[in-house]
């Protein structure tokens, strides 16, 4: 069983990336199961065709931790992937960070990290916020780590941030970095630049996925785009990626950039005449 | 003296001091500068303090006795802070109660502010007849940011009687010493003055900082009332939260307790020009001077004297008695602050000597109060761990330990005669009828039977039959 994590930047496309992946992987016929650590709890819902499901927290707090029972938790969506949401308090309000570590917790309990599992996916919220949603990189989870970004500074610097955490647990013999998924905004220059950043950081950009207006449009039909139309060359690309991470050995311990490296590699490759 | 348990932990040694010839300060690290006080305790170091949660709804807001006490956190902060201290008061409700919001594992993940809300109005509704809701904050609600605040004011809007929010987390601080200063001014800020009474206060005073520990007030409260003063409110012992509210009329501050509670002094200065004056309430010579002081404040003297004169030549055959059986014993007094100062004086009218003195919590005024007193030669010590207490135990050997309970039962491992100062065997021991009882309790710790069916000889164990914790080896 491999176990795997999937950070970025808010909003960079880490959900639609996931699990894309996560059922071309399905389709490739892998069972897998897949771990959303985001109180918005939206990390399965391609997989779902938009069904809402009672997320682990909601149900812990409704029915309390003697009574919950995995097969409240864990859905079946598309290619068999088993789909579970940890949830998490409303924005402004507890603790999330407390929560992915409980629900983690739960899960392990109720004995949801079985043999017959080729992949466990963690798909965790924006920046490393605090010890919480390091939770999934601790000991005894995911050893292996993909962070989705685009060419743009603010992805990059977050990019950059989640390896300094990463690079603390590696250092305590746990995770490793297995590369960075460029996800294009369409930056100039954008898979020289993130080529070139994932060199410094010690790392390979594994995949670039270009952009395509197909992912909106899968996603707005509540589905993959492998789940959507798996002949679209966008189905190809995640099929690409979900190969590559899946005969991927290369796993290193981060080297995070200074602040000022970073600015001069965006100047460097960024601004292209 | 060099600690034989210190040796791995040498951060300790600035906080451990020799009075020298001249009240000179020698210090553990070699140096003549002043002993180290209320800073962070170094890892290793098995400390024996407290939180700022515990100093602040232990100590100051405990003992106010017709408030709802509320603890925001898990259940375990409120049992361990229920029921320590018998900060006694004229009340069936005061003491026998505690409430807790009762935070588990969901509560922290989702937030506590509703069942926070919940929780007072539950409490409020069971006990209809409280003034006030203390809310106390604990570190797992801080973390999680509750904002208690703002749920004490919508609380107070459905309730209709005050709700008291207490910061008091207790990551913060380096002891239970940041709990009373928090407890002082959100007692202040949210009561003091809330309510504007009619009436004539020239003649009246607080008693600031004292709990009432088993009825302490009763030794002195009827002597200030007998020099024709009025009494506003004891800050906090046996005081009701209508008293807090009007205790900004008083015409002068009367301070016992000069760590917990000389915050509210000061405020109370500053925003009302209360003056203040610093006081002891124990020991012949200390409680009289605070009725003269508090006396030549209002023109009381001759009073005063009458009042002392009278109270003296009761007491008087009693602690002549009692020297007479503990003329010449040395006394280790170890206590979170003050009392140690307090003490050093009213145990030399019994005839004895302090020649160690220890604090949990004293700040650098406590240690210089402390230096000042104490005889050349003494052994002062700050925020003392466990080891250290046993060392001092065995290698100085005092006639006497005064402590709290924690301390009681090595002390008689150790075959040492204890009194627990702390919350007393049987108090109350301020004023003058109280220092009867102290003595009486010292007599009986220093002259119980048991010591004479023990062979003196066999305590402690053998050093070479002791291991690196200085417990005996058990054979085999």
């Amino acid at each position: 069983m491999r176990q795997v994590a999937f950070y970025g930047k808010g909003g960079i496309g880490k959900s639609t990336t996931q699990q894309n992946t996560a059922a071309a992987l399905a389709s490739m016929g892998y069972r897998l199961m897949v771990v959303g650590c985001d109180p918005k709890a939206d990390c399965t819902r391609l997989l779902l065709r938009g069904m809402r499901q009672p997320s682990v927290l909601d149900t812990l707090r409704d029915v309390g931790p003697e009574s919950v029972q995995l097969e409240k938790v864990v859905v079946q969506g598309y290619g068999g992937v088993k789909c579970v949401e940890s949830g998490g308090p409303e924005p402004g309000v507890g603790c999330g960070g407390r929560g992915v570590i409980t629900a983690i917790q739960t899960l392990e309990t109720l004995g949801a990290y079985k043999d017959d599992l080729d992949y466990v996916f963690y798909d965790v919220l924006g920046d490393v916020v605090c010890g919480g949603f390091a939770m999934p990189i601790r000991e005894g989870y995911a050893e292996e780590i993909y962070i989705v970004c685009s060419g743009e500074y603010m992805a990059l610097f977050a990019a950059n941030n989640i390896c300094k955490g990463i690079k603390k647990f590696a250092e305590r013999g746990y995770a490793r970095l297995g590369g960075l998924v460029c996800n294009s905004r369409l930056v100039e220059n954008e898979q020289a630049l993130v080529d070139e950043f994932a060199r410094r950081l010690n790392t390979k950009m594994i995949h670039f996925i270009p952009r395509s207006k197909d992912v909106q449009r899968a996603e707005i039909n509540k589905k993959t785009v492998i789940d959507y139309d798996p002949d679209l060359p966008q189905a190809r690309e995640y099929r690409e990626l979900a190969r590559k991470i899946d005969e991927n050995d290369e796993f290193t311990i981060p080297t995070p950039i200074t602040q000022e490296e970073l600015e001069d590699l965006m100047r460097e490759y960024g601004i292209v005449d | 003296m060099q600690f034989k348990c210190n040796q791995t932990l040498p951060e300790r040694a600035i906080h451990i001091a020799l009075k020298g010839p001249g009240g000179t300060c020698q210090r553990g690290d070699g140096t003549n500068c002043f002993i180290a006080s209320n800073v962070a305790t170094t890892p290793g170091d098995m400390t024996e303090r407290g939180c700022t949660y515990a100093g602040c709804r232990g100590v100051v807001g405990g003992p106010v006795k017709d408030a709802i006490q509320l603890t925001h956190g898990p259940i375990g902060c409120a049992f361990f802070s229920w029921g320590y201290r018998p900060h006694l008061a004229e009340s069936d409700f005061h003491i026998k109660y505690t409430f807790v919001s009762d935070m588990n594992e969901t509560n922290i993940v989702f937030g506590g502010e509703k069942k926070l809300l919940q929780s007072i109005i539950e409490a409020n509704a069971e006990f209809p007849d409280a003034k006030a809701v203390f809310i106390y904050n604990t570190c797992s609600t801080a973390l999680i940011g509750d904002d208690g605040r703002d749920v004490a004011k919508q609380a107070e809007a459905i309730i209709g009687k005050p709700v008291v929010f207490f910061e008091c987390e207790g990551f913060r601080g380096v002891s239970q010493s940041m709990g009373h200063h928090v407890g002082n001014e959100t007692i202040f800020r949210q009561l003091v003055g809330s309510v504007e009474p009619e009436g004539d206060f020239s003649r009246s005073i607080n008693i600031i900082g004292d709990y009432n520990i088993k009825n302490d007030i009763r030794t002195f409260e009827y002597l200030f009332e007998a020099l024709g003063l009025r009494i506003i409110a004891r800050f906090t012992g046996n005081v009701s939260v209508d008293d807090l509210k009007i205790m900004h009329k008083a015409a002068l501050n009367i301070v016992h307790c000069q760590r917990s509670a000389t915050y509210i002094a000061d405020m109370m200065k500053e925003k009302y020009s209360t003056p203040y004056i610093n006081v002891t309430l124990w020991g012949i010579k200390n409680m009289a001077q605070a009725l003269r002081d508090t006396a030549a404040f209002f023109g009381l003297e001759a009073r005063a004297e009458e009042v002392i004169a009278s109270e003296v030549a009761r007491i008087q055959p009693h602690i002549d008695a009692y020297r007479q059986c503990l003329q010449g014993k040395r006394v280790f007094i170890y206590q979170g602050g003050p009392r140690v100062w307090h003490w050093i004086e009213l145990l030399r009218e019994l005839g004895m000597e302090t020649e160690t003195a220890a604090t949990t919590f004293g700040h650098t005024d406590d240690y210089e109060k402390i230096f000042k007193q104490i005889a050349d030669g003494a052994l002062v010590i700050d925020n003392p761990n466990v080891p250290e207490i046993e060392e001092i135990l065995t290698r100085r050997r005092p006639d006497l330990f005064i402590s709290g309970n924690k301390e009681r039962y090595v002390a008689y491992k150790l075959g040492v005669p204890f009194v627990n100062g702390h919350t007393y065997d049987t108090g109350p021991y301020a004023g003058f009828v109280g220092m009867v009882n102290f003595a009486r309790d010292i007599d009986k710790a220093l002259h119980a039977p048991v010591w004479n069916v023990l062979h003196q000889h066999a305590r402690p164990a053998p050093a070479d039959r002791r291991t690196a914790h200085g417990f005996e080896e058990v054979p085999g």
